[in-house]
């Protein structure tokens, strides 16, 4: 018992991981209806940029939140020079373009960083605390904990405050909000910039586990994909929820089903967004596909 | 009179499909003007136009100074409430985020919060429903969401786009009264779209008539009700 309950701690740190990237996948898919295959590596190269900002001796609590506001901007330019001009192409050019964008952001890390995996500082111990009888490392909680705030932050930014408002609306319904004052090229630009330090949290979480490489994220991405879907590809609420179950999931079958291990895991992500697209395509928060015209 | 809005002779269309064929129209401050005509007359691209909705040649001013190449975004801060067709609410949002979106442009603060009084004096039934989501309203409290967040933008002039469609007669008449009771209290000008031609006639003062997007008659809005033949032609009644 009291392993398998350190393995779902352990499942949820990983989870929430899963979580912020998904998210990031989420607040695109609903600014635009793509899922942005750059993502991961976006948060990639973000690490990249904290992992510079530490090597030249910023402490981690600074470089951490520099790399978030550099991450932001960097969505933002992304979306102006990138996206913007093929904004009202059809959806397959635009998948296609995120896939370019995955490659040449790959590519140009590899060019700056070399692919020599290097380790990534955490800030928190190795160490394990008690807590109830349960042996939890400070890092899987401090990694729940981080994640836990970055969700809430975006959650109290999208509900509780004017821009979020009108991103929401300009996401959904963006004829209707031009209509009402609403900049809403801008706010597509603001949704990449907040994607993208979403996203980055994730690199720079996983990076003291994966270790740091320009291929960091190829693995994280297909789990934050199948997050998405579990969580129903629309809902923000349904990225977390889908992350968390995610990185259960996969931490409890790679623990205790022998033939699964540790090598199998990436097969289990792949086999949830199966299993959900066959059972339950709209996933556990999504609204039926439906659309009034 | 000075105009509030004047349009000349505009032409617009969707790519090489031409709709307006050289409207020309003005509404006074204050004011309320009829746009009406049969389905396809070009009344809902004229209000596009002027919103920056579609690409127009000739001229459209507003207060004086024209629109041209102006985003859609630039001419609503200006002062133009454009209620679209179909409402343009947001079915993801509560009734009170549909509304926060009509004021959130607004920095002043104490006249907000008066004007929502005023909305919810209007419009009692959106103050009982503000938590929920918009997408539970019924077609006439939709319309009146569409009309109080125009109000609370604070505009000059409102364009309404068939405020009567798919509506009740009983729930029709009641949002006309508020029409009517909004432009006498807060002296916004109104332009308004209409099928229903006897309602809008009643509450306009001026009214033109669209067919095949030019502009078939114009005048005094009792004038034209009067007018058999005009009746007769034109407004199907």
């Amino acid at each position: 018992m009291q392993e398998f309950l350190q393995q779902v701690v352990s499942g949820l740190a990983v989870g929430g991981i899963f979580a912020s990237l998904a998210l990031a996948l989420v607040l695109i898919y609903n600014a635009m209806g793509l899922v942005n295959f750059a993502q991961g590596e976006m948060a990639m190269l973000a690490t990249f940029v904290a992992y510079a900002l530490v090597n030249r001796g910023m402490s981690y609590w600074i470089a951490f939140p520099v790399a978030l506001v550099l991450a932001f901007g960097g969505g933002i330019v992304i979306q102006r020079i990138v996206i913007r001009p093929v904004e009202r192409a059809p959806i397959l050019t635009l998948v296609i373009i995120t896939l370019g964008l995955a490659t040449l952001l790959n590519g140009l890390a590899g060019f700056v960083f070399g692919y020599v995996p290097r380790s990534f500082p955490s800030p928190f111990s190795a160490q394990s605390a008690d807590v109830l009888g349960v042996f939890v490392s400070y890092r899987d909680l401090g990694v729940i904990a981080m994640s836990g705030l970055v969700l809430l932050a975006v959650y109290l930014l999208l509900q509780r405050t004017t821009v979020g408002l009108t991103m929401r609306a300009a996401a959904h319904h963006p004829e209707a909000s031009r209509l009402l004052g609403v900049q809403v090229s801008w706010m597509l630009g603001l949704g990449w910039g907040l994607a993208s330090a979403v996203g980055a949290v994730s690199g720079i979480m996983v990076a003291p586990i994966l270790l740091l490489e320009p291929n960091m994220m190829q693995s994280i991405i297909i789990y934050a994909f199948a997050a998405a879907v579990l969580g129903g590809i629309e809902s923000p609420l349904g990225a977390v929820v889908g992350g968390l179950a995610v990185g259960v999931t996969i931490n409890l079958a790679g623990a205790y089903l022998p033939f699964v291990g540790g090598d199998l895991q990436l097969a289990v992500g792949l086999a949830i967004i199966i299993a959900v697209l066959i059972i339950r395509p709209n996933g556990l928060f999504g609204r039926a596909a439906v659309r009034r015209v | 009179m000075t105009a509030l809005l004047e349009l000349d002779s505009v032409q617009a269309g969707y790519g090489p499909t031409s709709v307006l064929h050289g409207v020309s129209l003005s509404v006074p401050a204050g004011g309320v003007v009829a746009l009406l005509g049969a389905n396809g007359a070009g009344k809902t691209t004229t209000l596009r136009a002027i919103t920056g909705g579609v690409r127009w040649n000739g001229d459209i001013r507003f207060e004086g100074r024209s629109l041209r190449r102006m985003s859609t975004e630039e001419i609503v801060r200006r002062g133009i409430a454009h209620v679209p067709e179909g409402r343009g609410i947001c079915t993801e949002l509560t009734v009170d985020e549909n509304l926060k979106l009509g004021s959130h442009l607004r920095r002043d603060g104490a006249e907000v919060r008066k004007d929502y009084d005023r909305v919810f004096e209007y419009f009692p039934v959106l103050k009982e429903r503000r938590r929920l989501s918009a997408s539970t309203l019924s077609g006439g409290e939709q319309q009146m969401l569409a009309l109080a967040r125009a109000l609370l933008m604070k505009p000059r002039l409102m364009l309404l786009d068939e405020p009567s469609l798919g509506l009740a007669p009983i729930v029709v008449r009641s949002i006309f009264q508020i029409i009517r009771s909004i432009n006498e209290a807060s002296g916004v000008a109104v332009l308004l779209v209409e099928q229903n031609a006897r309602i809008a006639l009643d509450l306009s003062s001026t009214a033109y008539v669209l067919e095949v997007g030019r502009v078939a008659v114009h005048g005094d809005s009792a004038e034209l009700q009067g007018n058999e033949s005009v009746r007769r032609s034109y407004l199907g009644y």
